[in-house]
């Protein structure tokens, strides 16, 4: 039911499961090639160490992949919101160094009264 | 805006919450100016004087920096709060390795209380450790990197002729900065607990602040008006970018299902788990940024020009904030403590227990172990450009700066880390002095 009320969250949740199936798909697997290769002949090994490494760049390329489809998901703040954030911490940062100036310098004024020759 | 000021200040309950984050603000600059005992303050403000024009680099300018100056100083506040965070990395780091830790982290409340007194017990270690270190350099004259000798009276930081026996004036000396530090330590916590922000940011903030315009005057001073300017309006881009990229959101729906307890309804609403970007804040910079100055540490206890084989390594490449291997360790340590923040800050199990409890469930996924999943899998890939972005920020704008002026700026508060930490932390502030308006039906700051 809830599939068919956001047809469009289909796709990002069929995600993780799709990582789930392959990790159990992919632990059996490996155990036979390694040992079919321990066993048997060199070419058999190369072709096991390409397959891997085919994996793991399409792993990576696949994580990449997923990051930008998260990203488009996003909601950046508005033009209005980013300039009154901005203004707003501008101008908290300058009260606060006002407040924090000042009193460096009244602090600097007595001690050097108490302590200074 | 102003209105919205004014309204912060006619609420009781927060004027009251503001006005004693100012005045725990106001003692801790107290104390980073009071000089402790043993330590002859013409004396130090002569070798002040004698640094200001020559290249003071290496450890001593970031230390300085995030002590708001009163590393230089030898004040009673000198080390700042850098063993409390330096502290609470290791027990965080800890936290992960022995399982006892771990054990205590799950209890809740009562153990993460007993952690806390953990880290406590800790940073006063480190106390103890950094001061002795720290009068060690001053006596030296390392502290100064060698600008302002100790055997010239004029320069001697702390003098021998006291009437008091030297190793007393010392242990003082070090059990004052000791105490110090544990001060620090309360008003952080002070501010957590009734004040307005995190304390321990709140401070770096406050220390950060407060080297600002006498830094910015001596730029100003030695290169002139253009590029002075350059360097606000670069600034002004950074906290416009980072402002930028804390707002952003990633929302994920959840409904609540409709229940009835007794006669009435509850629930049946929408809403959404607002996952940031940046769901980590500052902390993994300010994390990354003392645990590089540990190296430099390091250095200063051994003479810079008797150094061994790696030590010069160390010199050259981990020390030198211009080196690429420095450079390049730094942004991989924001992205690793970015994600470890995120993973300690944000429980998905956790969250999707919680939503289960209440009836809740992201639609399309079922609740429980699925939904856990489903969080973690959007953090995790989220997480990914909110470090990217947490470290190039803070890194790019070394190399304007490199090829402005000279290393000696790379550190000082209008670098990338140092506007981060301002901006982060003025952000988080304003934003919960506005939600607890908002709990009063005022208009905020942030329409």
């Amino acid at each position: 039911m809830a599939e068919r009320n956001r047809p469009a969250d289909d796709s990002a949740d069929e995600r993780p499961d799709d990582e789930v199936v392959e990790i159990v798909e992919d632990e059996p697997a490996r155990g036979k090639d390694g040992g079919v290769a321990l066993a048997e002949s060199e070419p058999e090994t190369d072709k096991k160490k390409r397959r891997e490494g085919v994996g793991f760049f399409g792993r990576i390329g696949r994580f990449f992949r997923e990051v930008v489809a998260e990203l488009r998901k996003v909601i950046w703040p508005t033009r209005k919101e980013l300039l009154t954030y901005t203004a707003v911490v501008v101008s908290f940062l300058s009260v606060i160094t006002a407040i924090v100036v000042g009193l460096d310098y009244a602090f600097a004024k007595g001690v050097l009264w108490v302590f200074g020759n | 805006m102003l209105s919205a000021f004014t309204s912060a200040f006619k609420t009781p309950d927060l004027r009251k919450k503001i006005l004693f984050t100012v005045f725990i603000i106001g003692v801790y600059r107290l104390g980073a100016t009071l000089p402790s005992p043993g330590v002859s303050y013409t004396n130090v403000q002569n070798c002040i004087k004698a640094t200001e024009t020559g290249d003071v680099g290496g450890v001593v300018t970031l230390l300085n920096l995030f002590s708001g100056g009163a590393l230089l100083s030898l004040s009673v506040f000198a080390l700042g709060i850098m063993p409390y965070i330096t502290a609470s990395i290791i027990l965080q780091l800890l936290t992960v390795v022995i399982p006892r830790l771990e054990q205590l982290r799950k209890e809740g409340q009562s153990g993460q209380a007993k952690i806390t007194q953990y880290t406590r017990y800790l940073t006063l270690g480190l106390a103890v450790l950094q001061s002795s270190a720290f009068v060690a350099l001053a006596r030296s004259g390392q502290l100064f990197s060698g600008l302002c000798p100790q055997d010239n009276p004029q320069f001697t930081i702390i003098p021998e002729n006291t009437g008091l026996p030297y190793w007393l004036t010392l242990t003082v000396l070090v059990l004052t900065m000791t105490a110090g530090t544990g001060v620090v330590m309360w008003l952080g916590e002070l501010i957590t607990d009734r004040g307005v922000g995190n304390g321990m940011s709140v401070l770096i903030f406050t220390s950060i602040a407060a080297r600002l315009p006498s830094e910015g005057w001596s730029i100003k001073q030695s290169r002139g008006w253009g590029v002075f300017s350059a360097i606000l309006v670069l600034v002004l881009v950074i906290i416009t970018l980072v402002v930028f990229i804390e707002q952003a959101q990633r929302r994920i729906p959840v409904q609540y299902a409709k229940r009835m307890i007794g006669r009435r309804t509850y629930g049946g609403t929408s809403t959404y788990i607002p996952l940031k970007v940046n769901q980590s804040g500052v902390v993994p910079v300010i994390f990354a940024s003392s645990l590089l100055y540990l190296p430099q540490l390091y250095l200063q206890f051994f003479n810079p020009n008797e150094l061994n084989g790696y030590q010069q390594w160390i010199q050259n490449n981990l020390a030198k904030p211009s080196s690429w291997i420095y450079i390049l360790t730094y942004f991989l340590l924001i992205i690793f403590f970015t994600y470890f923040y995120v993973s300690i800050t944000f429980n998905p199990t956790e969250v999707a227990d919680n939503m289960k409890k209440y009836g809740g469930f992201v639609p399309g996924i079922r609740p429980g172990k699925p939904t856990a999943d489903y969080l973690d899998f959007i953090l995790s890939r989220i997480t990914l450009p909110g470090s990217f972005y947490l470290g190039l920020v803070s890194v790019l704008p070394n190399f304007f700066f490199i090829w402005l002026a000279n290393e000696q700026y790379v550190n000082f508060p209008f670098g990338g880390v140092a506007v981060l930490i301002m901006v982060g932390v003025g952000l988080e502030t304003v934003k919960q002095i506005e939600s607890q308006l908002m709990q009063r039906n005022y208009e905020g700051f942030l329409r």
